[in-house]
Formats: C-alpha cells, structure tokens, sequence
C-alpha cells in the first residue's frame, strides 16, 4: 500500500503537476478576475472613473434586469427547440443508416462532416440562404408555394432560423452517438421480440430506447451544455436582434461589456451563467460516473 | 430481420432525402466560391456556369489571407503542441494514480473545457492587456490550450488504461524509473491516441471565432474572423466570403473522411463508447 502511495505521489508530482498549474493560471485565475470585476464599477469606456467597490450592486441590477431573464429565457427556448429536434431526427437517423445495407457507412461519414464545421462558417452559409430578398432558401420555398419567409429580419423567425443552423450542425452529433450505440447493443433481446412478433416500433420502444437511455441522456447533455454557451451562429446570423428577439445570455454579456463598457455588470452576468452552467455540468458529471460503474461491473 | 424490397427502397429514398438535405450547405459554399459574382444570386440559381477562380484570386490578393492561414496555423500548431505535452502527462497520473479522489481531479479538468467562453473574454482581454499580449498568436495559444488540455487529457486518459500495467511493472524491474518507463514503453504504444488528440486540437483551434475576435487585430487576426470581416464591409463579398469559408473547412473535412472512427469519443469525451 505504501509502495502505491509513494509511486502516486511521483507520478503526480511530474505528470500531473503541470497540467494543474497552467489549468489554474489560464483557467481559474481568470475567472476569479471576474469574479473580481463583478463586484467593481469598471467602465472601459471611462477610464479615468475610480473602479470603486461596489458590492453586489451589478448582481442586484443583473438578477432584477428584464434584459437579463429575457436572456436566460430565451437561451432556454432555443436549447429546448434544438434538442428535441436533435434527439428525434438524430435517433430516426442513426436508425436508418445502421442497417447493414451497401452505401450506409458512406452515408454515415458523410453526415459527420456539418459538425468540424467552424461556426462562423455554419451561420455564413446560412446567412447566405437566408439573407432577406436574395437567399436561395426563400426562392425554393417560394416553388412550393411557401413565404417568403422572413427568416432573420422578424422577431418571430429569428429563434427559429438560428435554431434550424444549430440543428443543421449537431443533429449529426446525436446521430453519431446513438449509431455507436446501437453497434454495441446485445442482439438476444432482439431475437426475443422477433420471435414474439412484436411490430417494428414496439421492439424499437420496449427494447431498443431502454438501452439507448444512459447513451442518450450523456448525448443530450453534452449538447445542452453547448446550448448554453452558444454564440458564433447568433453572432454571425443575427448579433442578438431584430429587437432582442435572439438575445441569449453570451449575447447579454457581450452587449454590456463591448457595447456598453460595463465591464462590471458583465462579469456579474458571467458569473451567474457559470453557477448555472456548474448545475449542468455537475449532472453530467453524475450521469457519466453511473455509466462508468455500469461499465465495470 | 431481412428487409423486403419495398423497405429498402424506402430506406435509400429517405437516406438520399437526409443526404441532400446535409450537404447542401456545403455543396452551396463550394458551388459559390466558383462562381462570378453578376450570377451570385440570379433567378433561378445557376448551377450549371463556367467556374472562375476570381473570388480565391480576390482572396489572396486584395487581403492578407495567406498571412490570416499562416497565424491561424502558428495558433492552432502551437496549442496542439503545448496541449499535446501537458495533457497526456496529466492524462498519464490521472489514469495510473490509485488514489480514491483522482477522479475527482479528472472531472475538474474536464470541467474547465465546458464553461462559457463569453464569462472569460473580459478578464483574458484586460489581463492580455495589461501584459501586452493582444493582439499576438501566443494569447491565443494560452486560451486555446485552456480548451485543448482537457480534451487531450480525457482522450488520453483512454488510451493510457489500455496499456496493462504489467508491461510497465516489467520495464521497471529491468531498472527503469517512472519516467522512463513512461517515454520508452507506455508512449510509443499509444502513438494512435496522440495523433487523434492532436487533430482535434488542431480543428478546435483553427475553427475558434469568439476569442480570435476579441482578442487578435490586424497583426495575428485568424481565417474565421478574417472570413467574417469580409461580411461587415458596405458591400458584402458573397464570393470571398465563400472561398475564404472553403478553405477553412478543408482540415475539418479531410478529418471526418479520414479518422471519422475517432470522432465519438473526442465529441463525448469517453461518456460513449465509439
């Protein structure tokens, strides 16, 4: 016991130590500047104002600002819109295209590529179809007697457009997972139904989805937690607008430090999204350990 | 269960469907950057024209961009390669240290990749300021590797619980120590792991947009936001718009082709098995 001590003990010294000093300085040193700044009146676009203490008086105007629910809100809209969207069609693909037919491995690789996708490119191509008067998707539309519709320049559409990119891009994601998962499940049970004569969406149902869950719950939550922090496709689709119709919180925080300057009320804004965020990852954390005692059993 | 002929016609038919429907978007920035800009948006669009390599002409001559490629490479080789060094050595310690609470310290690591970029842009951009480190490749490399360190570590952490112990219980019986135990015996056997880190590093930091924005200028700015200046000017240049989108994703596209296997666990950090 005391020979394993000893050798944790060297190995962490030399191997782990590093990782945990850069993490520290990049990472939470910069986090506990903001937790710094939230708690001042910092304003870039006064520099010549004392940053003063302030106490909890961002908080205060953060947690009692419409601007700010209205943020989180939406933020929540669009993770609900894009997961459940994610999750039907990403599970109705994966079940397409792992069926042992000739072509499906391509047709698989190939629904990969949306996701290593930068961002900024996914919301410029979409931009692209969407733009108002020019864009190809209008025009197509328009074919089968649809629209036009005004994709970002209505406060109704813009949510929808933004979350049609973001399904765009990680429907794949869900796809992916649930393929991999699907190439792991046992075939016994399967025989089992077959023989019992069971319809097609009742093995699905009562056999399939239950061994899909643990996979599918971590899927989803690695994509709510993304959902979160979402801001490139926004950025580049809509920068928040028209109104706030798309306003999400990195979009919150965006405006009040580089529009209006107040560093400090930012901060505060980040700091509240991080303990949010902390909730979702803590569940997953959960979600992924149960998974990995499961394994090893 | 053998599918009869009608299933499968149906299965291709909406497997097609999907596959147009997804690649779209991609056929379309190709399709664009190829095309002259009079035809950009003509009724109805015109797929069928002679292509023109002007826009990829116009990128590279009327801006930098090849200076926008080589920052983006420095950046994104550069934090593959710190990355690369300090997370497999964590990876390392996390996968063979015994210790009950080593979990724990694996999970704060991962954590620090999932928190929102938006909550440090502010603090990276005052401290940077402060050390006159704006506008340079090096903040980037730094704030890109507090993301690429994590990934390696639990990509890592993977490949190092497949090497059985014994093997390195061997090497330092022959009187090797821990280090060279590690460099000598257990390294070379997960070469395929530290290749795919190293890609995914490499993609994650040549796609970032948020914080090239906010933290390059003119000097060290990156392809994503050089493509995405292109937009903000009084006309928009649809066509280099395209090309410069296109050349961006070539690395991306030429991953998925090629390792798409890999793509599972460096996408759900080892919460799915691939």
């Amino acid at each position: 016991m005391s020979h394993t001590a000893n050798r944790d003990r060297r190995i962490a010294a030399v191997f782990l130590i590093p990782a945990i000093v850069v993490l520290f300085a990049t990472t939470i040193y910069p986090m506990l500047y903001a937790l710094w700044l939230s708690f001042r009146n910092y304003d870039l676009a006064k520099p010549f104002i004392p940053r003063i203490f302030v106490g909890l008086a961002n908080y205060a105007e953060v947690l009692t600002s419409k601007a700010f629910f209205h943020a989180l809100i939406t933020t929540f809209k669009l993770m609900a819109m894009t997961l459940s969207a994610q999750l039907v069609l990403g599970v109705g693909i994966a079940l397409l295209v792992s069926q042992k037919l000739p072509g499906m491995a391509l047709a698989r690789t190939l629904l990969l590529i949306p996701m290593m996708i930068s961002p900024v490119i996914v919301g410029l191509v979409w931009l692209f179809l969407y733009f108002p008067e020019l864009g190809y998707l209008n025009y197509f539309l328009g074919l089968v007697g649809i629209g036009p519709v005004p994709w970002i320049s209505s406060t109704q559409w813009a949510l929808t457009a933004i979350a049609i990119g973001d399904i765009w891009q990680w429907t794949p994601f869900i796809m992916m997972g649930t393929a991999a998962a699907l190439q792991s499940l046992s075939p016994e049970p399967y025989e089992a139904a077959r023989i019992d004569g069971n319809s097609r969406w009742d093995v699905f149902r009562y056999v399939t989805l239950p061994q899909l869950k643990p996979v599918l719950v971590s899927l989803l939550f690695l994509r709510a937690i993304d959902a979160f922090k979402i801001y490139d496709i926004i950025f580049v689709l809509t920068k928040g607008g028209p109104a706030d119709a798309t306003e999400v919180i990195s979009l919150y925080i965006y405006r009040q430090s580089f529009t209006f300057w107040r560093m400090g009320v930012g901060a505060a804004a980040s700091f509240v999204s991080l303990i949010i965020i902390s909730v979702l990852i803590t569940l997953f954390f959960k979600q992924m350990q149960r998974g990995q005692a499961a394994r090893a059993r | 269960m053998t599918p009869s002929l009608r299933e499968k016609f149906l299965t291709y038919l909406l497997v097609i469907i999907i596959l147009v429907v997804f690649m779209t978007p991609i056929y379309l920035i190709l399709v664009s950057s190829l095309k002259p800009s009079p035809i950009m948006f003509s009724r109805p669009p015109r797929f069928i024209f002679t292509p023109t390599l002007q826009n990829y002409y116009d990128l590279f001559t009327m801006r930098p961009f090849h200076l926008q490629i080589l920052n983006s490479l420095l950046v994104a080789l550069g934090s593959t390669a710190f990355s690369l060094t300090i997370g497999t050595m964590a990876a390392y310690a996390v996968s063979r240290i015994k210790h009950r609470r080593i979990n724990d310290v694996a999970f704060w690591i991962l954590s620090m990749r999932m928190f929102p970029p938006i909550a440090v842009v502010v603090p990276y951009y005052i401290i940077f300021k402060t050390m006159g480190l704006l506008d340079t490749p090096l903040a980037l490399i730094i704030v890109y590797s507090t993301f690429n360190i994590p990934l390696t570590v639990w990509l890592m952490k993977g490949f190092f619980d497949e090497v059985p112990e014994a093997l390195e219980e061997a090497a330092q019986v022959d009187g090797h120590g821990v280090i060279a135990t590690f460099f000598r015996v257990t390294l070379p056997l997960t070469a395929p792991g530290l290749a795919v880190s190293a890609v995914f590093c490499f993609i994650f930091s040549w796609n970032e947009f948020l914080f090239a924005l906010m933290l390059t200028g003119s000097k060290s700015q990156t392809v994503t936001v050089a493509v995405m200046s292109f937009w903000s000017s009084d006309a928009v240049q649809w066509g280099r718009i395209m090309a410069g989108s296109f050349v961006i994703l070539i690395p991306g596209v030429i991953f998925v082709l090629t390792c798409q296997r890999w793509l599972v666990k460096g996408l759900t950090m080892g919460s799915v098995k691939g």
